[in-house]
């Protein structure tokens, strides 16, 4: 199964589901990143993380590590 | 009439102002708040949030606070647990009779998150739709009569341009009050606890609202309207969500912005800018400020004569209020300039862009606003440090901030680097100031580097790192505002700042001129005046407290190749940095020199010879010494304070004064002596 830290710039994907077990996994849900939900990556940071994504209409950085508890 | 609200000391109803960052919250606080907005203490930690009475002309009787902005009622970080707290259990306050919260209507699926959760928690609420024009700048349009019968609790508009809906938020704000003294109040139910499938669960709740009170206008006109249904159908059975693109020109200024090499072009010419701006523009005013406070003094010790109380006016009171009131200018600009950044939506991605190398050294890219506004101050610096949600970061970044280059050390560099700066070469001093900056950033990163090895030691909670912000659109700062904050900030600092400062000038002052006020100058009828009162100033000064202080100390300053006489100020300085360039001026004027100019303390400094060896007391190698001490020693006892407070103990503080003040001494010393070896006078 693929991991948001796996999309390439201006890639879309759907979330399948987040990753319970990771410590900010709660966090990222609560900030929208919820099952079902279409994303996409939008820009990496100059070191290649963080990495910034469009959801819900707004544009959220989260570090590669985070996203790849977003499987999509 | 509201005797069974809260409030201990009043019977004022309490309104708290909630709401996710980036909802306008702020905003619509300024526009209810009065003039007399104060900032209070959370009991227990430091300055966090604004209670104001609600301007009079909205004819509203009650209190506002506003708080930190928080995500969801589980907090992850000190903030917003002050956020949170204050909504259930404040000490002082209770817990709020009226709860507003603010919701940007662009946003909505996100932010009625915490909304739901505030009304599942019984909160007496008032929910305010903001940035309604972006909204319908995408051709979109909120039903709020729809949206407040789904929720069931009262729902206005407000548009934070123009003020637009205040009226009605008034209104029913009004009206609540009215019905709180009818009715009991009301509690909040316990604490939101993790629980996954509840917010899940509560997301597809949202989303349902969003599907019924926002109006899509596009779909509408062009009459695509069973499509539009059709593939929400379809969408609905694959529970998939539509997409919806963030803000065009936002999306487009990223690609800049964040650009791989671009983005971190732009991110160093805005730093430098920033840095630069802080010298250029404040130094010619902090001259301006000095100077016309040498005038003052010089003018009043003329006017009152030669007496005791003329010595208090002119050289305790006036270089007092010209030290508080000296760095004015600096903090300002940085304040100005960090709310504009803020405002704009740079700072977020500013964040962003450091994360990763702050993160190789045990920062957070969230340490990145705290460090910036280190170099205005290291107390509002320390605070901003809290949204820092692990301890460890948050603690280091604490740790350092007494290394950013505060305001109370740009006096201090103006004059040692005036001191350096060849008179035939003035556009030197800029350059040793940058060096300067750039001089201490880096050893606060190598410092924090080192530190981060023993970080299990010193801190021993095991947390993970996170960061995740969110990148609002990019949008024009409103000046006005800006200003209105940073004079706010500003206000704030010389009322914390500024008493402090006055009494150590008071102080310095009672002890170089105290217990041996009236030498006895022998064959002082057969000198002229002026002779014997310089004599006086000397003799006065040799025989003063200060003098033994600094006696007592000069075997520690030997070997930095400095004397009492620097030991005296260096001394005073370990209780407010600023301190030292009034303190120069006192001892060396006095001792060295009667002549009253501008340049008068560094033309005192050119002059001053060492007791011992007869040799000049400043030289280059000395002035380096005492920049690279200013650098490195944690000479504030506001810092130290505010740091036993906001990491809850002794710990960090003593660590702090330990390892940067041997850090400094030795570094001088070194410096100093290598320096001479290498054949610099």
């Amino acid at each position: 199964m693929r991991r948001a830290d796996e999309l390439s710039i201006g890639e879309r994907a759907v979330i399948k589901d987040v990753d319970n077990s990771h410590p900010s996994a709660h966090r990222i849900l609560e900030i929208g990143f919820t099952p079902g939900q279409e994303i996409e990556l939008l820009n990496c940071s100059v070191f290649n993380d963080p990495l910034a994504f469009a959801i819900r209409g707004t544009i959220i950085a989260i570090r590669k590590k985070e996203a790849h508890c977003i499987h999509i | 009439m509201h005797s069974h609200i809260k409030s201990s000391d009043t019977n004022t109803p309490l309104i708290t102002l909630v709401g996710p960052p980036n909802s306008g919250k702020t905003t619509l606080y300024n526009y209810l708040s009065g003039k007399k907005s104060k900032t209070v203490n959370y009991p227990g930690s430091t300055v966090n949030y604004s209670v104001s009475k609600i301007l009079s002309k909205h004819e509203v009787n009650a209190d506002i606070l506003d708080s930190p902005g928080i995500i969801s009622l589980v907090p992850t970080s000190p903030d917003e647990k002050v956020s949170v707290d204050t909504l259930y259990e404040h000490p002082k306050y209770g817990n709020p009779d009226i709860v507003i919260v603010t919701v940007d209507a662009s946003q909505l699926s996100r932010h009625l998150y915490l909304v739901k959760q505030l009304i599942d928690s019984n909160f007496n609420l008032i929910v305010v739709v903001t940035m309604i024009d972006i909204l319908k700048r995408n051709n979109k349009d909120i039903d709020i009569i729809k949206l407040s019968s789904v929720l069931g609790c009262c729902v206005v508009k407000f548009d934070g341009r123009n003020g637009d809906g205040i009226k009605e938020l008034l209104e029913k704000t009004r009206d609540k009050i009215m019905g709180l003294a009818k009715e009991e109040k009301i509690s909040p139910i316990a604490k939101f606890k993790i629980d996954k499938d509840k917010l899940l669960l509560s997301y597809k709740h949202i989303e349902e609202i969003e599907n019924d009170v926002i109006i899509d206008k596009v779909l509408g006109k062009n009459g695509r309207i069973d499509i539009a249904s059709l593939n929400e159908n379809l969408v609905v059975l694959n529970n998939r969500r539509p997409f919806v693109k963030p803000d065009e020109k936002t999306l487009k200024l990223d690609k800049i912005f964040l650009h791989r090499y671009w983005g971190l072009a732009i991110f160093f010419i805005v730093m430098s800018f920033t840095f630069t701006a802080i010298f250029w523009i404040a130094q010619p005013l902090m001259d301006w400020i000095n100077g016309g406070f040498e005038n003052l003094s010089d003018f009043s010790s003329g006017l009152l004569g030669d007496n005791l109380f003329s010595d208090l006016i002119s050289g305790g009171l006036i270089p007092g209020l010209g030290s508080v009131l000296v760095f004015l200018p600096q903090i300002l600009i940085l304040f100005l300039i960090l709310e504009m950044l803020e405002d704009s939506g740079y700072l977020a991605r500013g964040a962003m862009l450091v994360d990763k190398p702050l993160s190789l050294i045990g920062l957070n890219g969230r340490s990145f606003v705290p460090m910036l506004s280190g170099f205005a101050c290291a107390i509002p610096a320390a605070m901003a440090a809290r949204t820092i949600a692990n301890k460890k970061e948050r603690f280091l970044t604490i740790f350092i901030l007494p290394l950013m280059s505060c305001s109370a050390r740009i006096p201090v560099y103006a004059l040692l680097v005036a001191f350096l700066t060849p008179k035939d070469k003035p556009y030197l001093g800029g350059i040793f100031f940058t060096l300067i900056y750039l001089f201490s950033i880096a050893s606060s990163l190598v410092v924090a580097a080192i530190v981060n090895k023993f970080r299990d030691r010193i801190v021993k909670e095991k947390e993970d790192s996170s960061f995740i912000i969110e990148l609002p659109a990019y949008r024009k700062p409103k000046l006005t505002v800006n200003l209105r904050n940073a004079y706010k900030n500003a206000k704030e600092y010389i009322k914390k700042a500024g008493p402090v400062i006055l009494i150590l000038s008071f102080a310095l002052w009672a002890l170089t001129t105290f217990p041996n006020y009236n030498p006895n100058i022998p064959d002082s009828d057969k000198l002229p005046a002026e002779e014997v009162n310089s004599l006086k100033n000397s003799e006065r000064l040799s025989g003063s407290y200060a003098a033994m202080m600094g006696k007592f100390i000069e075997p520690v300053m030997k070997p930095m190749g400095m004397d009492w006489r620097i030991g005296v100020s260096l001394v005073a300085t370990f209780a407010a940095r600023e301190v030292f360039v009034s303190s120069l001026a006192l001892i060396f004027k006095v001792t060295d020199d009667d002549e009253t100019n501008h340049n008068s303390l560094l033309t005192a400094m050119e002059e001053a010879k060492s007791d011992d060896t007869g040799q000049k007391l400043f030289t280059t190698s000395t002035t380096i010494g005492l920049v690279i001490f200013f650098v490195f020693a944690m000479q504030c006892l506001s810092t130290i304070a505010i740091s036993k407070k906001e990491t809850g103990g002794w710990k960090i503080p003593i660590l702090q004064i330990v390892v940067f003040t041997s850090l400094a001494y030795v570094l001088t010393v070194i410096v100093v002596n290598g320096l001479k070896a290498m054949g610099v006078s």
